[in-house]
């Protein structure tokens, strides 16, 4: 039973088999090349987690959003300004700097999403995050661009190979195979070049995890820069989740942001929170004491 | 000049020469707790390890499980159970011990420990950590589950004196004496929960400080640190430990006689459940607890080079 004379429908069938078989191997190979032992990285530092999670353009927001917190940078609108008294000496993180200089002469704030020299200022996240392969490293994007080779020349050279057969028996209906060829070449990238490793993937799924009881406590946290954990529950889930009139203003400000669903992997569940006690299961009253 | 590298052992973490001398450190930690997450995160530099309670990951979801991975790679952790019942004359129960061994296998916590005391009986939960009657008959069942323990997750466990509320009936042993002898029969090395004694102490009238002295001091291996409170009234006061409230100053003096009586390679771990502090606070009660176990430390090297001197 050879599949290039099964007739239209029949091999359209087959081909979404093959494609899907392809795409289930692409992913596979590529977990198995990334995975890796988890790396020790600055679980305290939110810009670095923010990087982690959206990269650049997440990293300014959470940046940003701290200096509006802490009056260094105002915000009016959609527009930010920075503050009449503040240097940008007064700050330490290179992003900070920056977008304070930027801000002097007010402006949209989603102008920094296109500054090259904004961006310029997160290298040191990026190229921290490569080099313990949470993001893809040289390595990591060749193995990559082998796996989507190999799926490419599978899918291309089947779906040509028919097409060719067809046209060459007088069959010029092709347009659906053309089409399913063009789509499963686009899974197979999507799966190949996902913008984290799998290690990375496990890692921001861990710190979101560790963090959870943060966005718990989302209601209550408040403004003013006195602690760095509204800063640090943007950084882990965006600043949607930050809540509260004195957060309000990150709605106007990153709309698209704010409105996006947060990822819920970790919803409803924590590091250890089940209980989060040596009470031997007699977390609260009635225990008579920990005893442990 | 000797390299020195941070390598972690069975129990306790050692500081390694490069002379291959090996020199045992006194390690410091916290119980990990979701509210402490920021605040333990933030201060590694002065937190040497976390502890972990194990039962809250057996049939956690595999973001957990994920969790604490990605924690173990951050900072060294310990084990620490609440529900094995290890101190019964009712054998402990297969299934959890499994899942310990599971979690030990993936997780490799610098060691793991449990209570002695029991959580279980007659199919029933009694959801709190019972202190057992101190007989032959418990001394012995414990024995067996330690070695079951042992067998199952190819670690001994630690194992940890609890405090209690009455005094176990049906006794035959004072708790240092039954405590001993559990030590002395297993491969368990003992997790001293200092504020347990403490309150044990305090409620039934005996010395900690004697206490301390009976229990064989290079089988001492951890230390754990926490507060309570009175409860009850007129002659039926009892100090409960709640782990709710600050170390009080008596149970850092207890530190400091451990201090003068084990050597070093102790891991000291401050437990608290609620009624969080600030992150700073806890540090400085850590920072108070090195204090202590370095002041005898000193007493133990004075006295010894006294008697060198003799």
């Amino acid at each position: 039973m050879n599949p290039f004379d099964f007739h239209g429908p029949e091999f359209l069938l087959f081909y979404v088999g093959l494609s899907a078989l392809v795409l289930i191997g692409v992913v596979m190979l590529r977990r198995k090349y990334e995975s890796g032992p988890i790396p020790r990285i600055d679980l305290s530092d939110p810009l670095l987690i923010a990087f982690l999670r959206g990269g650049h353009s997440e990293a300014m927001r959470v940046a940003a959003v701290s200096l509006i917190d802490r009056g260094l940078l105002l915000c009016a609108g959609t527009r930010l300004e920075t503050a009449s008294l503040t240097r940008s000496e007064s700050v330490r993180r290179p992003i900070e700097k920056a977008l304070l200089e930027k801000f002097v002469v007010s402006g949209e704030a989603a102008s920094m999403f296109d500054d090259s020299r904004l961006k310029s200022t997160l290298n040191q996240y990026e190229q921290t995050l490569k080099k313990v392969r949470l993001l893809p490293d040289e390595s990591i994007t060749l193995g990559r661009t082998v796996i989507f080779g190999t799926a490419f020349l599978i899918l291309t050279g089947v779906g040509l190979s028919k097409l060719y057969l067809a046209l060459a028996r007088g069959r010029p209906n092709v347009c659906f195979l053309i089409i399913l060829v063009i789509v499963a070449i686009v899974f197979a990238a999507k799966q190949s070049f996902p913008r984290l490793t799998e290690t990375g993937k496990v890692v921001l799924e861990g710190v979101k995890n560790l963090y959870s009881e943060l966005r718990a406590r989302a209601s209550f946290l408040k403004p003013g820069g006195e602690t760095i954990e509204p800063m640090m529950l943007a950084a882990v889930y965006g600043v949607g989740a930050l809540r509260g009139d004195g957060f309000a203003y990150t709605q106007t400000l990153f709309p698209r942001a704010t409105k996006a669903p947060m990822n819920s992997s970790s919803c409803g569940s924590s590091c250890g929170s089940s209980c989060g006690s040596s009470c031997g299961g007699g977390c609260g009253g009635g225990c008579g004491g920990c005893g442990g | 000049m000797a390299v020195l590298a941070e390598v972690a052992v069975e129990e306790g973490a050692v500081v390694v020469a490069a002379d291959h001398m090996v020199m045992p450190k006194d390690c410091f930690g916290l119980g990990w707790r979701p509210q402490l997450a920021l605040g333990i995160l933030s201060n590694l530099d002065r937190i040497d390890l976390v502890e972990v309670i194990a039962d809250d990951f057996f049939t956690a979801p595999r973001s957990d499980r994920r969790a604490l991975k990605t924690l173990a790679a951050q900072v060294p952790v310990t084990l620490h159970g609440v529900s094995l019942g290890l101190a019964s004359s009712v054998k402990v129960d297969r299934d959890r011990l499994d899942r310990t061994a599971r979690l030990y296998e993936e997780i490799k916590p610098l060691s793991w420990s449990e209570h002695l005391a029991f959580v279980r009986g007659g199919g029933i939960e009694i959801g709190h950590l019972a202190a057992p009657p101190r007989c032959d008959e418990t001394i012995e069942g414990t024995l067996k589950n330690l070695a079951l323990a042992h067998t199952i997750v190819g670690v001994a466990p630690q194992v940890e004196n609890v405090a209690t509320l009455i005094d176990p009936p049906l006794s035959r042993y004072d708790e240092a004496s039954w405590v001993v002898e559990i030590i002395r029969n297993s491969q368990s090395n003992l997790l001293l929960d200092l504020h347990n004694l403490h309150a044990n102490a305090l409620n039934f009238g005996f010395d900690p400080i004697d206490f301390i002295s009976r229990m064989p001091a290079g089988r001492v291996r951890g230390i754990h640190l926490a507060g309570g409170r009175w409860v009850g009234k007129g002659n039926v006061r009892r100090v409960l430990d709640d782990h709710l409230h600050d170390v009080p100053d008596p149970v850092y003096a207890l530190l400091e006689e451990i201090g003068a009586r084990t050597e070093p390679g102790l891991t000291v771990i401050l437990e608290r459940d609620g009624h969080f502090p600030s992150i700073d606070s806890l540090l400085d009660q850590l920072d108070h607890a090195r204090q202590a176990l370095a002041q005898g430390r000193a007493r133990r090297t004075i006295a010894s080079r006294g008697e060198e001197a003799a």
